[in-house]
């Protein structure tokens, strides 16, 4: 008996460790991307804002945000980053309006970071809404599992269009969304 | 909820605050895209005021106070006091544009060096002598022993409003005048007598006029100078900082009669005399940083063990192009001419608002916040001149820096490569010399045809040209040495020495066993086996005592 609790225990506490040592891959996804910063950061801007499916779901920019600024104000160096910020308020809505989950709205807007890494590469990180989703029971469940099927349509790169202009925030964003065009 | 799922949550509530927090953190918008200013149109940033140590007020003197219409009629004014100043300026690379190394006996210098940005001076000499510091240089015949035709303004005023625009041969615009052409935006015609009233010690302003915009506009040809750095921040140069220690370029390009010293022909890879430069000798370059830091600077002593082979530029600029100045990395002339449907050029901007094509000049790609390339050095440059014979197959190194791990004299340097293409001579495999500017019907600017451009030219120079041409790739390096970061910025030991598969900074650098880094599979087998052949004598040995001692407990 006691043999059995104790494999039990061991059990619980290796697929814990487990757990514990993948769920940063499993939560967030990084990947290269083939252009550099500005470009990348506009060829995404414009997958949302010019693709007729997305905007039938709600999605707009609501924002760019430059954390390297921050820390150069304060006499410091790091590579740069950006985020692009986006949201449906089709999606948000739902969630934005039950009590019980509306304690999500941390994670609104949707980011998309676009990065420097020391090789020099520019790299797309993203948060894996789908399995985010999926521990904060049906509603959230389905919402996060459409935005996960809409995150792949922003990331789809067409290398044979031209680079397009980066789109600037109309004014200085005070809060997340306070230049949007839409959002949440 | 199960542990799994607690644990999945309190990572995910963590993030997405520690990504909020970041978000909140800066409320400042994406930098809006820089813009390429042409040299000499830059806007003037006024320095930091200083309390003036100067014992002379020069709107006081007589000689400055009247109403000047040239440049060189303020030259001559200069000169009733300082008698001796043109004359020193007449042996300064600023003036003859000519350096002969002394090593390799290779005539350099803007004059005779073809570089793969605007390329070459010869046949483009009023446009490209916007930054001579002299007036009327247009040809060839230009008098270099002329002392009113020295500038002694560009280099000394502070007013900010005396610009030479190219075109006009190192003069000032003596009237207000559009420019670019065509632009609509227009330069005022400086007032020459405050202009002359207000010279001083030379500034951040006046050597960034040429500096900041060499190979054509704002941050292009150097990467490490750029018009950030008129009045830069903390995070960008703790010498220059404007709240801080408020470097002007002379703090280290210590100039004596003119000459000032740190050349990029001749640059000082490894100055490892003891001590610090002794101001007035001439013993050695004052802009080093071991001029003013010695070869130990560090107070942990693992780290001045590095200053024999890594320059100290290599960990203190772990970045370039930081100050939001995007500096050009390519510039492809092959695609230069392509007209738009009306027969007319025309310029295509990339994502950040720069040009990537011109017209007149080609394809372009620029970057901000470059991790530099990095290679041995000894301060030893080859030069690709006109002359030199060139293999069309391979890309061609305008410039070579020697350098090796074993040499003795060489230490690892970042530098900025600059990769294009342009053209050269297919019958004598030789770079060209091609007119760019001018009013005339044969410069590539104003027709487009690059057999007009290069044939005068050449002809410019009296050089043989096969009559044939096509574009061959070329590098040209650049040592990095300016953008020094605060010390909290500088580059860490895993950076370099990274755990195998991360990213180490010097990867590429040959000749190099890197501890952590790279595996020599020779040394670790040798390694491990001594390991575990101790592990084998301490246990062998520990285990014989043991016996020993039982078989004593047993008698």
């Amino acid at each position: 008996m006691l043999k059995a609790v104790l494999g039990f225990v061991a059990g619980v506490v290796i697929v814990a460790l487990v757990g514990w040592m993948m769920m940063p891959s499993m939560m967030f996804t990084e990947r290269v991307s083939p252009f550099g910063m500005e470009e990348t950061v506009a060829r995404i801007q414009h997958n949302i804002e010019d693709s007729p499916e997305l905007k039938a779901k709600g999605w707009s920019l609501s924002g760019l945000r430059n954390p390297a600024k921050a820390v150069q104000t304060d006499g410091g160096n790091v590579l740069p980053v950006m985020m692009i910020e986006v949201c449906s308020t089709k999606y948000s809505g739902p969630i934005l309006k039950d009590d019980t989950v509306r304690f999500l709205s941390i994670l609104m807007p949707c980011k998309i970071s676009i990065y420097k890494k020391q090789d020099g590469k520019v790299y797309i990180g993203t948060m894996n809404a789908g399995l985010m989703g999926m521990m904060f029971g049906p509603l959230v469940g389905e919402t996060m599992g459409h935005v996960a099927e809409d995150q792949k349509l922003f990331l789809k790169f067409d290398p044979s269009k031209p680079a397009p202009q980066m789109i600037l925030p109309k004014a200085p964003t005070g809060g997340a969304g306070a230049a949007a065009a839409g959002g949440c | 909820m199960s542990l799994g799922k607690r644990m999945l949550s309190l990572v995910m509530v963590v993030g997405a605050a520690l990504a909020v927090s970041m978000a909140q953190a800066s409320t400042d918008p994406a930098p809006a895209p820089a813009q390429s200013v042409a040299p000499g149109a830059h806007s003037y940033v006024p320095e930091v005021e200083k309390k003036s140590t100067s014992t002379a007020d020069h709107s006081k003197f007589k000689e400055l106070q009247q109403n000047f219409t040239s440049g060189p009629e303020v030259t001559k004014a200069c000169l009733v006091c300082h008698t001796e100043a043109a004359k020193q300026v007449h042996k300064s690379k600023h003036w003859t544009w000519e350096f002969l190394n002394p090593e390799t006996k290779q005539r350099l210098g803007k004059k005779n060096v073809i570089n793969n940005f605007c390329t070459a001076v010869p046949s483009n000499y009023e446009f490209c002598t916007a930054c001579h510091a002299g007036y009327g240089w247009k040809d060839q015949k230009f008098d270099f022993t002329s002392q009113d035709n020295v500038d002694c303004l560009v280099c000394h005023e502070s007013t900010g409003t005396y610009r030479k625009l190219p075109g006009l041969s190192g003069h000032p615009n003596y009237k207000d005048m559009e420019f670019p052409p065509g632009s609509g935006k227009i330069v005022k015609a400086p007032i020459l007598k405050d202009v002359a009233q207000s010279v001083g010690k030379t500034g951040r302003n006046n050597c960034g006029a040429c500096h900041f915009f060499g190979g054509g506009g704002d941050a292009v040809k150097h990467g490490d100078l750029d018009s950030s750095l008129k009045m830069p921040s903390k995070y960008l140069d703790v010498h220059m900082d404007k709240d801080g220690l408020n470097f002007s370029c002379g703090t280290c390009h210590k100039t004596t009669g003119h000459e000032v010293p740190g050349s990029r022909y001749t640059p000082t890879a490894s100055d490892d005399k003891a001590g610090g430069h002794m101001r007035g000798k001439e013993d050695k370059n004052p802009a080093t940083c071991q001029a003013c830091h010695g070869t130990a600077p560090h107070k942990v002593a693992k780290l001045n063990s590095h200053t024999d082979k890594i320059a100290c530029q290599t960990c203190h600029i772990a970045e370039y192009a930081r100050g939001g100045k995007p500096t050009k990395m390519v510039w492809d002339w092959s695609t230069a001419g392509k007209l738009d449907k009306d027969g007319k050029p025309f310029k295509l901007k990339d994502s950040g608002g720069h040009d990537s094509y011109d017209s007149k000049k080609g394809d372009f790609k620029y970057e901000t916040n470059v991790i530099p390339e990095y290679i041995w050095f000894n301060g030893k440059v080859n030069y690709t001149l006109r002359e030199t014979k060139l293999d069309p197959t391979k890309v061609v190194k305008i410039n070579s820096f020697e350098g090796s791990a074993s040499d003795g004299k060489s230490k690892i340097w970042p530098v900025k490569v600059f990769r294009g293409k342009q053209p050269y001579d297919v019958g004598n495999n030789q770079l060209l010399v091609f007119h760019t500017y001018g009013k005339d019907d044969s410069s590539l600017w104003s027709n487009f045809n690059w057999d007009k451009a290069i044939e005068y030219g050449m002809k410019e120079i009296g050089a043989e040209y096969s009559g044939k041409y096509a574009f061959v790739s070329t590098e040209m390096s650049w040592p990095i040495t300016h953008m020094v970061a605060p010390k909290g910025d500088a580059l860490t030991c895993a950076q370099c020495h990274a755990p195998s598969g991360g990213i180490g900074r010097l990867d590429n650098v040959p000749g190099l066993y890197m501890p952590g880094r790279r595996a020599n599979e020779l040394l670790n087998t040798a390694g491990w086996s001594l390991a575990a052949l101790s592990l084998l004598g301490v246990l062998v040995h520990g285990g014989i005592r043991i016996l020993a001692a039982r078989k004593g407990d047993e008698k």
